[in-house]
C-alpha cells in the first residue's frame, strides 16, 4: 500500500528559471578525469 | 580524445606521442564515459527515459566534457518536462564547447520564443504550487493546478505522477490508471510510475493483477498494426507457439470425441450384449432350477410314499410281533410241558419255564393268557392242573425256607407265586405278609394281613394276622 506522506516526500519542487543561472554555477563538475589528472599531478612531487 | 597535459591527439598507445605523458587510465575513464553514453543513447532510443538519465549521469562522471551526454541528457530532461534542467545542462555544453555545439540550438529555440519560455516558467511554478498544496493536505486544490501545469505541458512527468498519487490517495484508480498510462507513453520504464502502476492495477484486479497484466502485454506484442489506407491492419506475429498449442488442443479434443464415441456408440452394444448374455444364462440357470424343481417334487412324493409303506409294515411287523409273542409264550409253555415228560419229578426246571412265560405275559397272567388262542389256554390249564400241588409246594416249601432263613428278598416271590397258583394256601399268604412286614414294606404287609383276615377268617393266622395289624397300626 502507498504511504502518501512518503511518496510526497520523494517530490521536490522544480528549479524556476530564475533560478537555473544560480544552480549552473553551484553545480559540481568535476568528473573522474580531473580526479586522475590532480592524483597524477599530485603523485608527481612526490617521486621527484 | 585529447591528451588531458599537452592537448595533443591520442593515438592507440597508453602514452601521449606529444609529450609522453602516461594515458592508459585517463583513456580508460574516457572509454567508460563513452560506453555509458551509448547505453543512454540506448536506453534513450526506446523511451527508457529515467534509465537514460542515470547513464547519461554516470558519463558526465567519467566525463564532464562529453558533449554529446550532456546535450542528449538535456533533450531527455526536456522530454520529460524539466526544461529548467534540460536548459542548465546545455547552457553547461554550450560554455564546454560555445563552436558546432548543438545546444546552442536548443537554447535559441527556447529563448527566441519568450512567450514559450514564460509559459514554461508558470508551469513550473503551478507545479511546486501544487506541491506545495499537497504539504498542506490542500489536495483538491493540487489537483487542479496539476491539470493546468499538464494542460501547458503534457509531457510533465513528475506533474503526471503527483496527479496519479493524488488520485490514489482518492481511490479514483482509473484517474490514476490513465495518468499513469500517460507517464509511460512518455517515460517507459520509471520506477515510481510503474510501482504506481502496479497498486493501481492491484486495487482494480485485486486477484488479477499480476497474473492478466504480463497476458495483456503479450497480446499486445504479438500484434503487428499497421495502416493500409484507412483501415488499420492488425495481424499476429507468432503463429509457431499458437499452433503447438492449437495441436495440443486438437490432440485433446480428439481423445475427448473418442471417448465420447466409445461411451455413446460402442457401450451400450457391449452392454446390450452382456445383458442378452446374463438373461440367457438366466433362463438357463431357471430351466435347471425348474427341472431339479420337478425332480425334489417327485422324491418327496417318493418318500413320502415309501413312508408311507414304512408305517403300513410296521403296523404289519407290530402285528406279526404279537403272533410272534404268542408263539414265543407257546414254546415256553411247550418247553415247560417238554420238560414235564422228561422228567415229570423235575419240578424246578419246569417252574422255570412257566417263570419265563409268566415273565412274558407281563404281572397279571390270568389275563395274558386269555389273550392266547384256545389250545393255548387249555393246554396251559390242564398242565397246571397236572402239576399245580407240586408246583404250589415247591414254592411255598422255597418261600417259607427262604422267610426262615429271614431271606425275604427270596422268600416274598416264591410265597407270592405259592399263593397264585393255590388261592387257598393261606399259610402262602400269611407268611408273604409276614415277609413283607419284617422287609419293611408295611403298607403292604397291612394289605396282605387283611385279605387272611377276609379269606381265611376264624383262623389262627387270621388271628394273628389281626394283632399284626394291630400293632402295626399302632406304631402308625
Amino acid at each position: 500500500m502507498i504511504d502518501f506522506e512518503e511518496e510526497l516526500k520523494k517530490f521536490h519542487p522544480s528549479l524556476e528559471v530564475e533560478d537555473a543561472e544560480e544552480a549552473i554555477y553551484n553545480q559540481d563538475l568535476t568528473d573522474m578525469a580531473d580526479i586522475l589528472i590532480k592524483m597524477i599531478e599530485k603523485a608527481k612531487p612526490e617521486e621527484e | 580524445m585529447i591528451c588531458y597535459k599537452c592537448g595533443c591527439r591520442l593515438s592507440e598507445h597508453d602514452f601521449c606521442t606529444g609529450c609522453g605523458a602516461d594515458v592508459g587510465l585517463y583513456k580508460r575513464i574516457m572509454f567508460m564515459s563513452n560506453r555509458f553514453y551509448n547505453d543512454g543513447l540506448e536506453k534513450a532510443t526506446v523511451r527508457d527515459l529515467s534509465g537514460a538519465i542515470v547513464s547519461l549521469r554516470q558519463s558526465l562522471k567519467f566525463n564532464k566534457n562529453n558533449i554529446d551526454a550532456r546535450n542528449l541528457l538535456g533533450l531527455v530532461y526536456f522530454e520529460m518536462g524539466e526544461v529548467v534542467s534540460a536548459l542548465g545542462e546545455w547552457v553547461i555544453s554550450k560554455n564546454l564547447r560555445p563552436q558546432k555545439n548543438i545546444a546552442d540550438d536548443y537554447i535559441d529555440m527556447i529563448q527566441t520564443n519568450q512567450a514559450r519560455l514564460d509559459t514554461i516558467n508558470q508551469t513550473i511554478k503551478k507545479y511546486n504550487q501544487a506541491l506545495l498544496y499537497c504539504y498542506q493536505d490542500s489536495q483538491d486544490l493540487a489537483v487542479i493546478q496539476l491539470k493546468k501545469v499538464l494542460s501547458y505541458n503534457p509531457k510533465y512527468v513528475r506533474a503526471h505522477q503527483l496527479l496519479a498519487l493524488l488520485y490514489i490517495v482518492a481511490e479514483e484508480w482509473e484517474k490514476a490508471r490513465r495518468e499513469l498510462e500517460k507517464c509511460c507513453q512518455i517515460d517507459t520504464n520509471n520506477t515510481t510510475t510503474l510501482r504506481y502502476m502496479k497498486e493501481v492495477e492491484h486495487m482494480l484486479m485485486p486477484e488479477e493483477a499480476v497474473k492478466s497484466a504480463p497476458k495483456k502485454k503479450a497480446v499486445r506484442e504479438n500484434v503487428v498494426r499497421y495502416q493500409s489506407g484507412n483501415e488499420t491492419i492488425i495481424q499476429p506475429v507468432n503463429m509457431k507457439e499458437s499452433k503447438g498449442v492449437s495441436t495440443l488442443l486438437n490432440l485433446g479434443l480428439g481423445v475427448i470425441i473418442g471417448v465420447a464415441i466409445a461411451c455413446f456408440l460402442i457401450l451400450p452394444g457391449q452392454i446390450q450384449n452382456a445383458k442378452a448374455d446374463i438373461n440367457n444364462e438366466l433362463r438357463a440357470v431357471s430351466e435347471q432350477s425348474d427341472a431339479k424343481t420337478a425332480t425334489i417334487d417327485e422324491l418327496e412324493q417318493k418318500v413320502q410314499k415309501l413312508t408311507d409303506e414304512n408305517a403300513a409294515l410296521t403296523a404289519e411287523l407290530a402285528s406279526y410281533q404279537g403272533t410272534d409273542g404268542t408263539l414265543k409264550a407257546t414254546d415256553g409253555l411247550m418247553m415247560a410241558v417238554d420238560a414235564y415228560l422228561k422228567n415229570p419229578d423235575d419240578i424246578e426246571s419246569i417252574a422255570l419255564y412257566l417263570e419265563a412265560l409268566d415273565e412274558e405275559e407281563g404281572e397279571d397272567k390270568t389275563e395274558g393268557i386269555q389273550d392266547k388262542t384256545e389250545a393255548f389256554t387249555a393246554l396251559y390249564d390242564d398242565f397246571l392242573g397236572l402239576i399245580g400241588e407240586r408246583l404250589v409246594d415247591y414254592y411255598y416249601n422255597a418261600g417259607y425256607a427262604a422267610y426262615r432263613a429271614d431271606d425275604y428278598e427270596t422268600a416274598i416271590p416264591n410265597l407270592a407265586r405259592a399263593y397264585q397258583y393255590d388261592s387257598a394256601n393261606g399259610d402262602a399268604l400269611y407268611h408273604l405278609a409276614n415277609s413283607y412286614r419284617r422287609n419293611g414294606d408295611e403298607d403292604k404287609a397291612k394289605e396282605l394281613y387283611a385279605e387272611v383276615i377276609d379269606n381265611f377268617p376264624d383262623t389262627e393266622i387270621a388271628n394273628r394276622s389281626e394283632t399284626y395289624l394291630a400293632e402295626i397300626n399302632n406304631a402308625d
